[in-house]
Formats: C-alpha cells, sequence, structure tokens
C-alpha cells in the first residue's frame, strides 16, 4: 500500500473530528510557539546586543592597566612610543586621559563631571562619537592646548540647562582647585540603543595637552587608549600584536586588553545560556503537548476499535494499522508545529516592530525546520504507543467491541 | 478445481486462567469441512456451539490450534500475520450483521476500501468500487454515508465491499440478523443471485429459514459437526 494513502487516511480521521484534533494539537501549538519565540528572542537579542555595542563603542580594542589584578599606572604605563608603535595597526588610536573635574552650578555648590583627555577631530577617528551641535575642536587646536571643550549631551544639560553651550564658557575646577575656563564648541549626541546609558555620563572632553599642561595629568602619560579597528581588520589578531608589543616592553599580565567583539560574545553566551534555559522550559510544554497526543491517540484507538478489527478483516496488516496511527499522531502534531510557527512569527514580527531593541527580525530557517521536525518527532515518539496498540488488537476481539 | 474449504481435524482450544487454574474450552473439536466452489452452505448451531469460532478460522481472522486447513488447496497454518492478511484480502468477502461501515465515509468509499490494501491507485478503486455499488443496485446511492442508508442499503454497501474484491468466498455473519424481515428477504435474494453467478457463499445464521435457503446446512454442537442437511441433529 502507498503510505500516501495513508496520510489521505490521517487527514479524513482528523478533518473528521476538527475540535478534538485542534484541541489535542494545542499543547504541541504552544509548545512549539513557545520553543521557537524563546529561540528566535534570543537570537533577535544577540544580533541587538551585537548592534547596540557596536553603536556605541564600534569595533573597537582598549587597553589599559589591568587594575584587577594589580597592575598600576606605574608598572603599566602607556606612553608616547607606545601610542606611535600602535599607529603601525589596522587601526585609529585613540590615546586619551580620564579624571573629573568640577562646576558650580551655585556658588559654594561644587559638582563633579567626568573628564576626558581626546585628541582633536574625535568624531573622524571613532565613528561612534557624533557631533549635534557645534564641531569637535581640530587636531591643531588640540595640539596647540587650547582651552576649548566639548561636552556629552547631559553635560551640556547640566553646565548650561537653558541655553545653548555652544560658544560659551564653561567654568570648571580642577581637583587642586585650579580654574579651568573652557569655551565650549560642540555638543555630542546622546548614545542609543539599551547599553547607552553606559555612555551617557556627563562628560567634558578637552585637547589632551592643554590638560597635560594644567598640571592635574601626567606629561606624556595616557590613561587608556581606545583602538579602533579600520574595516577588515581583525580583531583577535589586532589583539594579540597589541598584546605583544605591551608585554615585550612591560612583561606579561599587567594590560587589559579587551575588544568589543569578546565583549559580544561574552553578552551573547549569557543570552544563548538565557537561550537555552528557556528553550528547555518552553520544551517541557512540548512534553506535556505531547503527552496530550498519546492520550487522545489513545482514546481514538479505542474508539475505533471495530474499524481497526474491520480494516484487519479487510487485509490492513498489523505493520499499515500501526503506520495508519503513528501517521495520525504525526500529521497531529507536524500541524500542530506549523501552526506554532506561524503564530510565533506573527508575534515575533510584532516584536521587532514595537521594541526598538529587537528591531533585527531574526527567524531563521534552522530554527523552523528544527521546530518542525521536532513536533514530527513527538508525533513519533508519543505516537508508538497507541500506534502499537491499536496493531496489537485482536481482530475478532475488535469486531466483537461495543 | 480445489475445493474451496478444506479442513481436517480443526480443532480451536482456547486457554483461559493460569498456573493450576488454567481453564481449557475445546471451541472446536475435531471438524472436517469440504465446501466446493459455488456452493451455498449455511452454518447452524445454538450459540456455544463453535460457528463463529468456525466462522472465523475459515475467514482467516482466528488460526486453528490443529488440524489442516487449505482455502483454495492452500495450506494456511504457519502463514505469518502479514500473509494471512494479504490472503484474507484477495480470497474473503465478509460480511457482517452489524454492516461495519466506517461512519466518516461514503458508500462509495467504503467500499473502495478494502482495495486500498491491495496497492491499487484511487481511481481504479472507484472504479470497481462504482461497479460493484451498481451491481447490487445502489447506483444513486454512491456519495451517501451509511447514517443516510437504510439498514438493507447498508448491508448491501457492505456486501459491494465484499463484492469489490473478488472473493472465492463470500463469508457472512447472521448478514439479516439486524435487518426487518423486508430488508432481510432482499439481502437473502441477493445472496441467492450471487450464488447463481457462480460465487460461493457461506453463512452463519441461527435462523432455520435463513439457512433453509442454503443448498447445505453443516449443524455444530459442542464443537463437532453433528449433521448435515437431510441429516437430524
Amino acid at each position: 500500500m502507498n503510505p500516501l494513502e495513508n496520510f489521505r487516511m490521517a487527514f479524513e480521521a482528523l478533518s473528521g473530528n476538527r475540535l478534538r484534533s485542534f484541541l489535542a494539537l494545542l499543547g504541541i501549538v504552544i509548545g512549539v510557539f513557545a520553543v521557537t519565540t524563546m529561540v528566535s528572542l534570543g537570537e533577535m537579542a544577540s544580533a541587538g546586543i551585537t548592534r547596540d555595542i557596536e553603536g556605541i563603542a564600534g569595533r573597537s580594542i582598549f587597553i589599559q592597566p589591568d587594575f584587577n589584578n594589580g597592575a598600576n599606572f606605574d608598572s603599566a604605563p602607556i606612553r608616547d612610543e607606545d601610542i606611535q608603535s600602535l599607529q603601525a595597526l589596522p587601526v585609529k588610536v585613540i590615546p586619551q586621559l580620564f579624571g573629573d573635574i568640577q562646576y558650580e552650578p551655585k556658588p559654594g555648590d561644587r559638582r563633579s563631571l567626568q573628564l576626558q583627555g581626546t585628541p582633536g577631530g574625535l568624531p573622524g577617528l571613532d565613528p561612534t562619537t557624533k557631533i549635534a551641535r557645534g564641531r569637535y575642536f581640530s587636531e591643531s587646536e588640540a595640539k596647540a592646548g587650547l582651552p576649548l571643550a566639548v561636552l556629552s549631551d547631559r553635560a551640556a544639560k547640566d553646565l548650561f540647562p537653558s541655553s545653548n553651550p555652544v560658544g560659551q564658557v564653561a567654568r570648571l575646577f580642577f581637583a587642586d582647585g585650579s580654574r579651568a575656563d573652557l569655551t565650549v564648541v560642540g555638543v555630542l549626541e546622546p548614545p542609543s540603543g539599551i547599553f547607552g546609558g553606559f555612555g551617557s555620563s556627563s562628560t567634558v572632553y578637552a585637547p589632551i595637552p592643554y590638560l597635560w599642561a594644567s598640571g592635574n595629568f601626567r606629561r606624556d602619560r595616557y590613561d587608556f587608549v581606545l583602538l579602533s579597528l579600520n574595516k577588515g581588520a581583525d580583531a583577535a589578531q589586532v589583539q594579540n600584536q597589541v598584546r605583544r608589543i605591551f608585554e615585550n616592553r612591560y612583561g606579561k599580565g599587567k594590560y587589559s586588553i579587551q575588544s568589543t567583539e569578546s565583549f559580544q560574545s561574552t553578552l551573547r553566551n549569557i543570552t544563548l545560556i538565557l537561550q537555552a534555559l528557556l528553550g528547555a522550559i518552553a520544551g517541557l510544554s512540548l512534553l506535556v503537548g505531547g503527552i496530550g497526543i498519546m492520550n487522545i491517540m489513545l482514546v481514538s484507538v479505542t474508539e475505533r476499535t471495530r474499524e481497526i478489527g474491520l480494516r484487519k478483516a479487510l487485509g490492513a496488516t498489523a505493520a499499515l494499522i500501526r503506520q495508519q496511527f503513528l501517521i495520525e499522531a504525526v500529521v497531529l502534531t507536524l500541524l500542530g508545529g506549523i501552526l506554532g510557527v506561524v503564530l510565533a512569527v506573527g508575534l515575533l514580527a510584532l516584536i521587532s516592530a514595537l521594541v526598538p531593541f529587537f528591531g533585527v527580525f531574526v527567524l531563521s530557517p534552522v530554527t523552523v525546520i528544527l521546530a518542525l521536525r521536532v513536533s514530527a518527532l513527538v508525533g513519533l515518539f508519543f505516537g508508538v504507543w497507541p500506534a502499537a496498540r491499536a496493531a496489537a488488537l485482536d481482530p475478532i476481539e475488535a469486531l466483537r467491541f461495543e | 478445481m480445489p475445493p474451496v474449504v478444506e479442513m481436517q481435524g480443526i480443532t480451536k482450544v482456547y486457554r483461559s486462567g493460569g498456573g493450576a487454574r488454567v481453564v481449557e474450552v475445546r471451541a472446536l473439536a475435531g471438524v472436517n469441512l469440504t465446501i466446493e466452489q459455488g456452493e451455498y452452505v449455511a452454518i447452524m448451531g445454538p450459540s456455544g456451539s463453535g460457528k463463529s469460532t468456525l466462522m472465523h478460522v475459515i475467514g482467516l481472522l482466528d488460526s486453528p490450534t490443529s488440524g489442516s486447513y487449505k482455502l483454495g488447496g492452500v495450506e494456511t497454518s504457519g502463514l505469518a500475520e502479514p500473509e494471512l492478511a494479504k490472503v484474507r484480502n484477495q480470497r474473503i468477502g465478509f460480511v457482517f450483521q452489524a454492516f461495519f461501515l466506517l461512519p466518516k465515509l461514503t458508500a462509495l468509499h467504503n467500499v473502495a476500501l478494502p482495495l486500498v490494501y491491495r496497492g491499487l491507485g484511487p481511481a481504479e478503486r472507484l472504479r470497481r468500487a462504482r461497479a460493484a455499488l451498481e451491481s447490487v443496485g445502489l447506483g444513486d446511492r454512491l456519495d451517501h454515508r451509511p447514517s443516510e442508508l437504510s439498514g438493507g442499503q447498508k448491508q448491501r454497501v457492505a456486501i459491494a465491499r465484499a463484492l469489490v474484491q473478488e472473493p472465492d468466498i463470500l463469508l457472512a455473519d447472521e448478514p439479516t440478523g439486524n435487518l426487518d424481515s423486508h430488508s432481510s428477504e432482499e439481502i437473502l435474494a441477493l445472496f441467492d443471485s450471487l450464488n447463481k453467478e457462480g460465487k460461493t457463499v457461506i453463512m452463519v445464521t441461527h435462523e432455520p429459514d435463513v439457512g433453509a435457503r442454503a443448498q447445505r446446512i453443516i449443524r455444530l454442537r459442542d464443537g463437532l459437526i453433528v449433521g448435515r442437511m437431510g441429516e437430524t441433529a
């Protein structure tokens, strides 16, 4: 007998009992829906994380003394000559200073802001730095040590709550109490994405030579270096080259050299674990759905005892009866799987349209095929016992069954 | 041409219980029976006489405990389940008291059902099923479901389902048991005419007037044939 006949019969049997078939496969629908949604949301979160981190940090590498392992600026310095060496790599080198500076909203009330020393023309070096108003100070202005400043979006609001800061002079105070009157030339765009919060500090950006000249920073030393990778540069390879440069000069294990890619992969691993966990929980509902299928198939076998007896009398072998009920179970769960995937696609499309973080709609064919394959397997697995019972029925007993 | 049914010393023993309390029931206690091609035979006897068991053995739904059963000259003992299913499909046409039509299928598809297991394509199955239904006078009821048919019509559909197999034997188990007298007469007339066309009919019944239409009556008591037509039990 052609196995397609059994598929046709399965559809006939199932459509003859539409409500019950639907209720029976509801468990599978929910299970497949849950698993597919969880897995895809995980993938979408990964894509969102990747995109957001690139949005704040680009593809970049951070170099700083490894403070966690007891290194400090003396044992792990970053000098001009190091910066020179880094220039040879396929990166834009952005050495920076880091500290704080105060302002006086009211006389006698001083508050702290972050202070960051940078080279001139930062937006040209680091694609994630974007000017909202005015401009960034130029490299020649920076080299000349001019008292200029660019403000982060929040710093602009803190310092000039009610007016356009560009062109105004910000009166600031270093930690040693000395005054710094900086002319504001630009304001940065606020960072975007869910990780934007990390970058939304109140920060004043000033030229490095000016900060050295102020006496508050050690001349010719930097606090950390940001390497913005050129297009096509391999992050891991550059990371190794950087490590070699610093290890050769200062010894092993003194610098923390992190790339955004390693940060991304850490976060992706976390989402992967979450994904697996949620997927497993959702998989439980698939298990419950499978048991529901087994139950309904057992009921169906009992109900159709006489049909089974008749089919055997008419020449159906036990193997064909088994196949018939197995196919029925698989068709049932596969339909449930298809419905579940369709529902999941709907929900995911909705989520990606409404929640910007999940803006990248990911539904890999692998997930879909896996979901359908798993639902078919659930049918096969939970259909085996009912089908075996059907196949084992004695035709005489079955025909006598009332 | 070999006899359709040739039985030698057929016994059927049912065991129930376990251990020391095994109860044995001898449903058939050594039946010798030969039925020739084209015969019309009635198997009669009180309930518990073994007539149902005999019918099941003839129909290969049950296998004897001992003895030899040749169906159309072919020994059936020792055949495995798939082979028995195949022989049933090709040689035995069952007609049951309770019709046993599948309620969700139309008359046409009910009749085509045995041919599914013969591996015929849908078009050929339906062509043969239509012809079989027409031959029992139900050419105008092809698309009716069993619930839309009268008892007599249902039984005619069931007979068509047996005929479509072109079996060696039409094996009918109390075929008029669920029918009123008018429909019974109709069905029995149909069996008469099928037998006239050369079909071998074996009918299990407890109604004497039904049995009387057969050329030969086989009476069973306590698992043994106790009388044939003309003889008394």
